[in-house]
């Protein structure tokens, strides 16, 4: 019973203990991803700026936020959202907007930019392909994944319209910063989709799941195969026959927002602006290989060279691919995977 | 004294029936909380606007999508190609495990019941392992030099209804073997000893007294198959869509809750029509096989 005793006197003093400090609540995804926040950028940062931390970790940010700010019972200051999630939330009116007076606006690629939800670590959608297959020349472009009579074998893309598009447009010449402008045209995404279907015969597979990319990819069911660089990356470092690159790819960012009506809304900007500096998203990647979107954080050696080849927003990758954009999907994305999933019937 | 009798009796068979109503309670508590409930909430949300308000354009929406449809298509080829391989491949096996000695009969249906005992997921990455590239089947094919290039089992229609099959054929096995079973093995004895060839017992015995376990196995098997899920989202590769998936996709990719509802009532109503379509054609055999003596 002693352990009892000590938690219920450290119960007695902590609540004795006067309280200045500024308590700040965020809520993250939890598990590894939340813990490496954690200790890389809201750990230091709270401790910089004098605040508590209050964490609560979901799994479903979109629904919990929507949840709290409908019933107006807002707990949470600081919530961390996928970029598509957190472009709904705005849509929706469920975010503040950014303070970019507090939060350096030029932290972020234009590409990237939101005025809801910060965006602050990134991943990729990837050209992979098995190397037993190619050896020392795999397609390097997306045009030459299209090229089936250069790069005969089998292809497997997501059966998802997302990311799918992009690369489609690219694959067909289209530059990556033009990529959305001319998305945007029902021509445009009409020209997407014919590019699709016009590689659909080579493709094996559809794929639905992350776990079953990573899959295709390591029994050799498909030689090519476009999927997150996280999975290409696990097939490689078990030893499977693949590589990946990072060239031409899509890249999808996650996001720090304050909710609509947020208890502390001022101290939730400043901790976002203090836990996004440059050393400390850079510090994220000892952790995960989520690479920072803040150009700055690539800068003066913060990341080891040879973790470079792990990030998609690296700065070798940059200019060959394009910023997914989240704003473009919560307002085109039914049109855009309804005309998929058509394609996808014919 | 009779009538004192005959009062307390019914009296008796009344509390009887009462007291049997009241132990079927909580079935039917239960069966009203998990089936009944969640249906009229999902008619409800078929009527409602992502924003909570009342509209029928859900319904306008999904009936003139030819996504739909073509989903629609692709559930009745699955379910209906699932019983033909089930009637076909199943039947004779519940004949042979019927005239089987009893225990040899039961060694069999051990291994009948087998796959029933293991998770559909498992199963379902099993034929993944077994059909896919450089799975087994393809192995030997190629290894033999039967195929010069290995097929493709998998991440198709065929895939599917191969996975599909295998799960339902147990559960359409079951009411046919039972009905072969209580067959009284004296008809057949007494068509035998009047002339009538193997062929003749099966025709005009064996069939019409098992048609009620063939049915039932039917409507048990499209029941089951019209709301298959994991076997086309994992051996279809993304290219066979039925009405599950495309639900799944309204629900995942697009949040659209009131479309979702409307395609699981067209699933509904689709169960409905069939059920009825069965029991219909099994009245009809039924009157059949009676008047077949007088033909």
């Amino acid at each position: 019973m002693s352990w009892l005793r000590i938690s219920l006197a450290a119960f007695a003093i902590s609540a004795a203990l006067p309280v200045h400090a500024q308590t700040v609540t965020i809520t993250t995804a939890g598990g590894d991803y939340g813990n490496a926040m954690k200790e890389a950028m809201w750990g230091p940062a709270a401790k910089e700026l004098g605040y508590d931390i209050r964490e609560e970790t979901l799994s479903d940010g979109l629904a919990a936020l929507k949840m709290q700010v409908t019933s107006g019972a807002v707990t949470t200051d600081v919530i961390h959202l996928g970029s598509p999630e957190g472009a709904q939330a705005a849509a929706q009116s469920l975010l503040e907007p950014l303070d970019y007076k507090i939060i350096d606006p030029k932290s972020v690629p234009d590409g990237a930019k939101s005025d809801y939800c910060y965006p602050f670590d990134s991943y990729g959608t990837v050209m992979s392909w098995n190397t037993k297959t190619y050896g020392e020349n795999p397609p390097k472009t997306w045009a030459e994944f299209w090229d089936v009579a250069k790069f005969s074998g089998r292809r497997a893309l997501r059966a998802n319209a997302q990311d799918s598009i992009e690369i489609a447009l690219l694959s067909d010449g289209v530059a990556p910063a033009d990529v959305y402008s001319v998305l945007s045209t029902p021509e445009g995404l009409e020209r997407a989709i014919k590019r699709l279907e016009a590689i659909k015969p080579n493709v094996a597979v559809w794929w639905t799941s992350g776990a079953q990319s990573a899959q295709l990819l390591k029994d050799g069911e498909a030689d090519l195969v476009i999927t997150w660089n996280g999975r290409a990356q696990t097939v490689k470092a078990d030893g499977g026959a693949a590589d990946y690159t990072f060239k031409g790819s899509v890249i999808g960012t996650d996001c720090l927002g304050v909710p609509k009506g947020a208890p502390n809304k001022e101290a939730a900007m400043k901790l976002i602006a203090a836990m996004t500096q440059p050393a400390r998203v850079a510090k994220l990647t000892d952790f995960i290989a989520y690479g920072p979107v803040n150009p700055a954080a690539y800068e003066g050696g913060l990341i080891p060279e040879d973790r470079l080849k792990t990030l998609a927003t690296a700065p070798e990758n940059a200019g060959t691919s394009v910023f997914s954009n989240s704003e473009w999907w919560v307002k085109n994305g039914e049109a855009a995977q309804k005309a998929f999933d058509e394609m996808m019937a014919r | 004294m009779t009538v004192t009798v005959d009062t307390a009796l019914a009296a008796d068979a009344r509390r009887e029936r009462r007291f049997f109503l009241s132990l079927s309670l909580p079935a039917l508590f239960i069966v009203g909380l998990a089936a009944i409930l969640p249906i009229l909430w999902i008619i409800r949300q078929s009527f409602l606007t992502t924003g909570g308000e009342y509209t029928v354009g859900n319904y306008q929406k999904v009936l003139s999508s030819g996504l739909t449809w073509s989903a629609l298509v692709t559930t009745l080829e699955l379910s209906l190609g699932t019983l033909a391989i089930c009637i076909l491949l199943g039947t004779p096996l519940a004949l042979a495990l019927a005239s089987a000695r009893p225990r040899v009969a039961n060694v069999l249906m051990a291994f009948v019941m087998l796959p029933l005992w293991t998770a559909i997921l498992v199963r379902t990455y099993g034929w993944l392992v077994l059909l896919r590239r450089d799975g087994l089947i393809n192995a030997a094919l190629t290894g033999s030099g039967l195929t010069a290039e290995p097929l493709p089992l998998v991440y198709n229609f065929t895939g599917t209804l191969i996975g599909m099959v295998h799960y339902m054929l147990p559960l359409f096995l079951l009411p046919v073997y039972a009905a072969m079973r209580d067959i009284d093995p004296n008809l057949i004895r007494a068509g035998a000893s009047m002339g009538a060839t193997l062929g003749q017992v099966i025709r005009t015995v064996i069939m019409p007294l098992s048609a009620g376990g063939i049915f039932s196995g039917s409507i048990i098997v499209l029941i089951y198959t019209i709301g298959f899920f994991i076997t086309p989202a994992v051996l279809g590769g993304g290219r066979v869509n039925p009405l599950s998936t495309r639900i799944e996709r309204t629900l995942t990719t697009f949040q659209d809750w009131g479309s979702a509802s409307v395609l699981g009532i067209l699933l509904l109503v689709l169960m409905a029509l069939i059920g009825v379509m069965l029991l219909a054609a099994r009245r009809l055999l039924a009157q059949n096989t009676v008047d077949a003596p007088h033909a």
